[in-house]
């Protein structure tokens, strides 16, 4: 059964990227503020076990009809402060390789306090 | 597999997916099409010393004490194979493995097509289990392009072949991608071998600081490949052409472990730089990629290492090869013996021809 974890008050993400790292029951949780909306991933990479939610959070690299090149600068991706993993906020999935996946929570906000659901 | 296999003569089928002829440039030019190429003829005439002077090659030192390889016509070199228990062989040649440092791209197109019409003509025509590809220099690819075009429907042609050492740039970039989009037509692989000769000037050794050939045939073969096949699959070659598989010739194995470990680790790090792959280098290799097997390597020591070798570079993309007639060739045995006690029989059967013939669409 999922509980409802308090982690931050909305107030706390000052920027846009923005976030926190909390325990959240025994775990540690990247709470991620991009564009208005809160993502949270455990703070683990599945690589070596750095911790991922230090990382930067950048845009991604496509490549276009001409196979160049193609950059989305709307923030999407955390990159692994070990050895630059890269995986998507959203979905926890490795950009690269799909089979490496973070943990991924819901959140919730409720009067200007931020939850995980755990 | 019906029998078990307990000897190199248990298998029904070896293919040598690695042989060669060896050529003059006096054989050759007689093949050479006089009406569209008339003026390469012309220059070629006051040639006298092609090595140089056509081919710019340099080595260090002369190297191989005997290259009187005898192999004059295809009987000598069927006999050659038989005395080994081959009983099939993809041919390439010797002295236009070189053909990427001919610096003349007219010329270079030229001996191209005077190699492939001799080939076909004299060797691989000839006889019914020897098969051959179609020698394109790089040079130029549209040109490359309308090579293959003139002898991909003869039968005995089986792949497109493609200088390995010398070819600058190295074959990841997108000027060749007409060569590989005829590779995906005419559903042949690409073959690229390496070559000692060609390397003088160029990536990925020099002569000018190599001081015997030894130093740079060791360097050059795994070298050659490794630049290749790191910019084939970082640029998406593998992505872009899907259908077509590329065989590369003449390093041995132990170099493909390595290489795959440090290229996903690679494609794993800089995610930015390499958004054109939607999997590992790995399996795209794993997928699309054939390697030959010789030059093994001393690996008497301890003969499981070449079966640990073979199992990590995965054993569906290896394939026998003799390099007969060359001097270092190794016999089909020196690979059997090593890998029988390790494999399933029906994968030593794949390593030892099954996988060839299937590659190379053999009867
Ligand atoms: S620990 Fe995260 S990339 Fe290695």
């Amino acid at each position: 059964m999922t509980t409802r974890h308090r982690v931050a008050n909305v107030d706390e993400f000052t920027d846009d990227p923005d976030r926190v790292i909390r325990e959240v029951d025994g775990l540690e949780v990247g709470v991620f503020f991009v564009d208005g909306e809160y993502y949270a991933l455990a703070n683990y990479c599945v690589h070596q076990g750095a911790p991922l939610c230090e990382g930067r959070v950048t845009g991604e690299m496509d490549v276009d009809e001409n196979w160049e090149w193609e950059y989305d600068h709307d923030p999407c991706v955390v990159t692994c402060p070990w050895h630059e993993w890269k995986f998507d906020l959203e979905t926890g999935v490795n950009v690269s390789d799909d089979r490496y996946v973070t943990p991924t929570f819901e959140t919730a906000v409720e009067d200007d306090t931020v939850y995980v659901l755990r | 597999m019906s029998t078990p296999l307990r000897s190199v003569e248990d298998l029904e089928t070896i293919v040598d997916a690695d042989s060669h002829v060896a050529e003059s440039v006096d054989d050759i030019v007689e093949y050479i099409d006089g009406d569209r190429f008339s003026g390469s003829l012309e220059i070629l005439s006051h040639s006298t010393n092609p090595v140089m002077d056509v081919y710019s090659n340099s080595l260090p030192t002369p190297g191989f004490v005997d290259r009187g390889y005898e192999i004059d016509d295809v009987h000598a070199k069927f006999d050659q194979l038989e005395e080994f228990g081959i009983t099939h062989a993809l041919i390439g040649p010797t002295t236009n493995l070189n053909i990427a440092s001919v610096d003349n791209p007219q010329l270079a197109l030229a001996l191209a097509n005077g190699y492939n019409s001799w080939v076909l003509e004299e060797f691989i025509e000839r006889h019914d289990r020897l098969y051959g590809h179609v020698l394109v220099p790089h040079h130029k690819p549209d040109r490359a392009v309308e090579e293959i075009e003139r002898l991909a429907d003869r039968p005995s042609i089986r792949g497109i072949y493609l200088p390995g050492t010398g070819t600058v740039p190295p074959l990841g970039d997108e000027r060749y991608d007409p060569i590989y989009e005829a590779a995906s037509e005419h559903d042949m692989p690409v073959v690229v071998h390496a070559s000692i000769g060609a390397s003088h000037t160029m990536f990925p050794t020099q002569t000018m600081w190599n001081e015997t050939y030894a130093e740079e045939h060791v360097i050059t073969h795994p070298f050659t490949h490794m630049w290749n096949l790191t910019t084939m699959l970082l640029r998406g070659v593998p992505e872009r052409f899907p259908d077509v598989t590329f065989v590369f010739q003449e390093a041995g194995v132990g170099w493909i472990p390595y290489l795959l470990w440090r290229l996903d680790d690679h494609y794993l790090q800089f995610a930015d730089e390499l958004p054109y792959l939607e999997k590992l280098p790995s399996e795209y290799v794993r997928d699309q990629f054939y390697f030959t097997t010789q030059p093994l390597g001393h690996t008497a020591h301890n003969g499981r290492h070449l079966a640990w070798a073979i199992e990590m570079a995965g054993p569906e993309s290896i394939m026998y090869s003799s390099d007969l007639p060359h001097t270092d060739f190794d016999p089909p045995e020196e690979l059997f013996d090593r890998i029988r006690p390790a494999f399933d029989d029906d994968v030593v059967a794949g390593i030892m021809g099954e996988t060839a013939a299937e590659v190379f669409d053999l009867e």
